[in-house]
């Protein structure tokens, strides 16, 4: 099979001189991201502008929210999408114990667990919730997963899908109106500054705008059947609206501090990070239960010359963990290992060879972001550290 | 009988006192030297300072809050973190340090430990060791503040710190750091079989019973402690009374 090389700028519509931000150390290769005057990235200004505000308020509607929806008949009366991650789990408990709400938590399945991943999800269930998990069947997986790296260039999709239309469905099911994720991606590391303001996002985007694009229906033409692909799927718009589901972000109402949320789930819901560092990044605690993750993470950096350590190093600096010149050595540190560790496995699972992997990994890879050397070795034009 | 020593240990962070839990998610606490003063009158023996990314940085910055620190506190201070040659173990003596540790460098270089003992006597060396649980009685040595593996095993890296007459180790559980869920009794045990040089139980200490359990079941000669201070679950002083209370000996301390 020969793999087309991709116009990387224009699928994702990319500047295409790359420069970094003036205060943390994320650049302007990130899909939606915006920069100011000043060269000050958006998610930057926007963890400013949450330092800034009048929490308390916040915290009152979130109280109204609940007040909302809370049911008294002993239904549930919330759903929880959580992987027994810190962030999740963090909401969860929260929603359940703080605020009186009657939760049922769902997961669906990572494409391969690992074993700290694992008994996380079920140290947080033991913490005392109600708790689905959904597990397609694991040959469509395969099969979708291979698919979506090859033609995507990035084997999460099928584990996006199901992150996204799985709540959707069981809330559906359990007639469950109101839906909490943790943080609002769009407005914490990029997006729009109008989602500072906006504690929910509506169901149409939901279904339509997170998928690249393509939605679970495009696989059919690679002989994917109907019945297959539809767990992946999520409700009709209609049924999604007859139930009058909303979808709120726990970020809008309590100020979003991942290293905190990780203190209070390893209290609470007994929670431990990994046992080792995550490849590709310094750290040990964040998205750390699918063995297949880190090419996930390796695909952005190839495609952005985003890698795992750059997106933890610069959420780190706009908490203030750490300062840009510590984000900046631990880039140059970590940024871009390949991800060894399950190598093999990522192969076996998705029925490719080394030599395909490497050629569709090159098939992503930009001018404006990545130079050759007299030796082939690969480099990134312009890094951080330069 | 021996006397148990009192250790608070500092994690340190560029120029801020840090606390993880497992080394991870480290949280910014204070002024170091603050806490260091306040432990230092309350009764603590002596003194750990770590900075425990040093070498996750490829940096040795400790020196100029070794300095200001020695100007109020009059116990012997441990240094740790970035020292990998004798210039550098030099420098943070003569900063005021009266032992210096060393983890990620002994690991990568066994005979600097030699080197060192030869130039400053065992007296001021420690070998700091991160230890990872990876089964039943088995512990991994880790380095660079419990993110790298390193393969090779606690009791045989502690064997040979042992035989290359380190002065003290002080062992940490990588496991239990900043858990408060008590000591990895096993591992301590073991190790204080295997050597017979002093050993500083770390990692795990969240309430008083943890302390008795540590010293009535191992041989350990002192107790470093973080979590259960920083966060002001229990003082020194408490530590001391209960301790004594359960006949454990410790250092006569006069306030």
């Amino acid at each position: 099979m020969t793999i087309q090389k991709k116009n990387v700028l224009k699928l994702y519509n990319l500047p295409g001189k790359v420069v970094y931000c003036k205060k943390c150390c994320i650049s302007n290769q990130r899909p939606r991201i915006g920069f100011d005057k000043d060269g000050v990235c958006s998610a930057c200004n926007f963890a400013n502008f949450k330092k800034k505000l009048n929490w308390s308020s916040r915290e009152d509607e979130l109280k109204r929210l609940c007040d909302k929806f809370r049911k008294s008949n002993g239904d549930y009366d919330i759903l929880i999408p959580c992987s027994g991650g810190k962030d999740g789990s963090y909401v969860a408990h929260q929603m359940k114990f703080e605020y009186g709400m009657n939760p049922l938590t769902v997961t669906w399945s990572p494409l391969r667990y690992t074993d700290i991943g694992r008994k996380n999800l079920n140290a947080f269930i033991a913490s005392g919730f109600n708790h689905v998990l959904g597990t397609p069947d694991p040959t469509v997986t395969k099969k979708l997963t291979e698919l979506s790296f090859s033609h995507l260039g990035d084997p999460f999709q099928p584990f996006i899908y199901g992150q996204y239309n799985f709540p959707l469905s069981v809330a559906v099911q359990n007639e469950i109106s109101l839906i909490m994720y943790g943080e609002n991606g769009e407005v914490e590391y990029g997006g729009d500054m109008k989602n500072a303001f906006i504690p929910n996002r509506s169901v149409e985007d939901q279904v339509r705008h997170y998928f690249s694009g393509v939605s679970p229906k495009e696989w059919e033409k690679y002989g994917i059947n109907e019945a297959k692909l539809k767990p992946f799927e999520s409700p009709s718009i209609g049924k999604i609206k007859k139930n009058k589901t909303e979808i709120h972000f726990f970020s809008y109402y309590k100020y979003w501090d991942p290293q905190e949320n990780f203190y209070y789930a390893q209290e609470k819901c007994g929670f431990y990070p990994n046992p080792e560092r995550n490849e590709g990044t310094f750290s040990k605690y964040a998205s750390l239960d699918d063995k297949f993750d880190g090419f996930h993470f390796y695909l952005a950096y190839i495609k952005f010359g985003i890698g795992r350590a750059t997106s933890d190093s610069a959420h780190e600096i706009r908490d203030e963990k750490i300062d840009r010149e510590e984000g900046i050595a631990l880039i140059k540190k970590y940024d871009g290992e390949f991800p060894k560790k399950y190598y093999k496995e990522f192969l076996d699972y998705c029925s490719i060879s080394d030599e395909t992997f490497t050629q569709i990994i090159n098939s992503w890879r930009s001018e404006h972001i990545w130079f050759q050397d007299d030796k082939k070795n690969w480099h990134l034009k312009n890094p951080i550290w330069k | 009988m021996k006397k148990i020593r009192l250790i608070p240990r500092l994690d340190i962070k560029g120029e801020n006192l840090i606390k993880g839990v497992q080394l991870e998610g480290l949280r910014i606490i204070g002024n170091p030297n603050e806490f260091a003063r306040r432990y230092y009158e309350n009764g603590a023996d002596e003194l750990i300072y770590m900075d425990t990314v040093a070498s996750l940085y490829g940096r040795n910055n400790l020196k100029d809050l070794i300095k200001k620190a020695v100007k109020d506190v009059f116990i012997p201070i441990t240094v740790g973190g970035g020292i990998r040659s004798i210039e550098d173990a030099f420098e943070i003596l003569r900063s005021g340090a009266d032992k210096i540790a060393i983890n990620t460098a002994a690991v990568k270089n066994p005979l600097l430990i030699k080197d060192l003992v030869n130039k400053f006597g065992s007296q001021s060396i420690v070998i700091s060791i991160e230890a990872k649980k990876i089964s039943e009685n088995s512990w991994e040595v880790y380095v660079e503040g419990g993110r790298e593996k390193t393969g090779i095993n606690v009791i045989d890296w502690v064997t040979k710190c042992t035989e290359a007459r380190a002065g003290e180790i002080l062992i940490t559980s990588v496991d239990r750091d900043g858990t408060k869920e008590g000591f990895d009794i096993p591992l301590l045990k073991k190790v204080s079989e295997v050597s017979n040089i002093p050993i500083i139980a770390s990692g795990g200490m969240g309430q008083l019973e943890d302390f008795t359990k540590v010293v009535k079941e191992t041989d350990v000669d002192a107790i470093s402690m973080a979590t259960i201070l920083h966060y002001n679950i229990k003082k020194i002083q408490d530590i001391r009374e209960f301790a004594l209370s359960k006949n454990i000996n410790l250092r006569e301390f006069y306030e």
